[in-house]
């Protein structure tokens, strides 16, 4: 009942900023495909560089449409507007209230990674998304709403939310597989840029793309983000001495 | 009823509050007074869970208070000093998505927030967004706000902060109606006329400790019930008698520098907060 009353809000604020939300969505996404993809042609692997690139900007479209729907939202909510004193005093169980962030945080990222694929719909890359591709979509979605949940809850002003963009999601948008393979970076700098979340969900969704198998590696990878940074957003909004 | 056992909570070096014992009893209308940073909205954050205490405990009703307890919760509503309110969402998602917190069903929701919002005279601005609101309403939408849930303790910290005098009387007589209707209200205020005029009881604070605690007739009578007001080397200053022949006769002594009056909630705060309580 709390989970529905959070994805309720969520989706107040998404028909209210819709255009702003689509536009804010579509934008960067939208550059790095024409720039990358159409402007610098080439290939990669016998391949066209844009069949590469459409996989992982659509993680990654998914990584901030998540992200930046929780981070500024709650740290606005809980700096600013103080509003998450709301709900920190309503009888809804703050566990609940936190799995609705999860869920309306990753609609909205799958909401991001959806628009890209309707917009190269028409290229006829004859790349494949599935069903697996969009439960992957969501598990990304569901790591960096619970990663922003976190990051709001410990930022001390609401300007904040922009530098967690800066230090976290600008990174690991050029390096997690999203533009190149991380096969050629580096040993130890490619082990641990494999781990991160982004280059596991670009790499699960552009297998399943090429038509390739699908590890579960991956899906352990993003099943244990989600397990230890939903454990410490349950545990800062139960525990945390000053919210 | 709620007891506050031992409640204390620290920033850091600084105890904003210390120690704090108190009860008040279902259906009290009780004032927590004190000047800035004496502890009352950390008191109030505390009593709405949104600050941990740093050690002591809340009880309501027997019950242990914490973010886990959605019983106690359940019966809690919180008018805070800031408009904690999304400044994106108009009146009618604001009461909504209040409702759906206590888990009301959505046509009461509806019949509640309608019968409020005109009882407010806030109808005809609903789908107006909180940001765009004078602040004047945005407290009227606060209160309308916590008295949808119909809530068994009205927590209120500085309710009447920036109203006109007129909304300050309205406000009054809507509290003293909840308040019969054996609704438990705990109140925070700088206004003492306020305090005065609709609470049972006051506590008294000062740097995170309880100092007085008592009727506000009582403690206008510890103090004693007139006062004499002199202007000396161009100071004000307050004199206060438990008899009316001693406040008179020092009077008559004083000359036309001096007036006599009845001792006020706001001499016992301004003494109080000076320390100088006992000396009186």
């Amino acid at each position: 009942m709390g989970i529905i009353t959070v994805i309720w809000e969520k989706w107040v604020e998404f028909r209210r900023d819709f255009y702003k939300i689509t536009v804010a969505a579509m934008i960067s996404p939208l550059m790095y495909l024409v720039i990358f993809g159409m402007g610098i042609q080439t290939t990669s692997h016998g391949e066209p560089y844009l069949h590469f690139l459409i996989p992982g900007v659509v993680a990654m479209a998914t990584m901030t449409g998540s992200f930046s729907a929780i981070a500024q939202n709650m740290s606005v909510q809980r700096l600013y507007e103080k509003a998450l004193d709301q709900v920190m005093v309503s009888p809804t169980p703050l566990w609940q209230f936190i799995v609705g962030q999860l869920i309306g945080g990753s609609l909205r990222g799958m909401y991001a990674g959806g628009i890209i694929l309707l917009l190269t719909l028409p290229i006829r890359t004859g790349l494949t998304f599935n069903a697996l591709s969009v439960l992957i979509m969501f598990l990304n979605g569901m790591v960096f709403s619970t990663i922003a949940l976190v990051l709001s809850f410990l930022a001390k002003s609401y300007t904040d939310a922009p530098r967690f963009t800066s230090y976290i999601i600008m990174p690991m948008s050029f390096l997690c597989n999203t533009f190149f393979s991380t096969e050629q970076m580096p040993n130890g700098f490619r082990q641990i840029i494999s781990l991160l979340p982004l280059s596991q969900a670009s790499a699960m969704i552009r297998a399943i793309a090429n038509a390739e198998p699908v590890g579960f590696f991956g899906f352990g990878v993003l099943a244990a983000y989600l397990v230890v940074f939903g454990a410490i957003s349950v545990w800062f909004i139960y525990r945390k001495k000053n919210l | 009823m709620i007891e506050l056992k031992g409640l204390t909570k620290r920033f850091g070096d600084f105890t904003a509050v210390d120690g704090l014992d108190l009860r008040v009893e279902t259906g009290e209308f009780f004032g927590l007074l004190g000047p800035n940073g004496a502890g009352k909205t950390t008191t109030i954050s505390m009593l709405s869970t949104v600050l941990l205490p740093s050690s002591g405990e809340i009880l309501i009703d027997g019950q242990r208070l914490d973010r886990k307890a959605s019983a106690q919760k359940r019966k809690l509503s919180v008018i805070t000093q800031e408009y904690s309110m999304r400044q994106d969402m108009n009146m009618d998602e604001v009461m909504e998505y209040q409702g759906r917190l206590y888990f009301m069903p959505k046509k009461e929701i509806r019949r509640r927030a309608d019968e409020l919002l005109d009882f407010a005279g806030l109808i005809d601005y609903r789908k107006r967004t909180v940001r765009h609101l004078s602040g004047g309403m945005k407290r009227k939408l606060m209160i309308c706000r916590a008295l949808l849930i119909e809530p068994e303790i009205l927590l209120l910290d500085e309710p009447t902060a920036g109203m006109d005098a007129l909304s300050r009387r309205q406000m009054w007589s809507l509290l003293r109606s909840l308040n019969g209707r054996k609704m438990t209200i705990i109140l925070t205020t700088h206004y003492m006329e306020e305090a005065q005029a609709l609470c049972d009881r006051v506590a008294l604070m000062s740097k995170g400790r309880l100092q007085k605690l008592d009727t506000p007739e009582a403690l206008i009578d510890e103090l004693g019930a007139f006062t004499v007001d002199e202007t000396v080397d161009e100071t004000l200053k307050s004199r206060y008698f438990h008899r009316r022949e001693d406040a008179i006769a020092y009077l008559e002594d004083a000359g036309n520098q001096a007036s006599l009056r009845a001792t006020t909630l706001e001499d016992v705060f301004v003494e109080c907060a000076g320390g100088r309580l006992s000396r009186s």
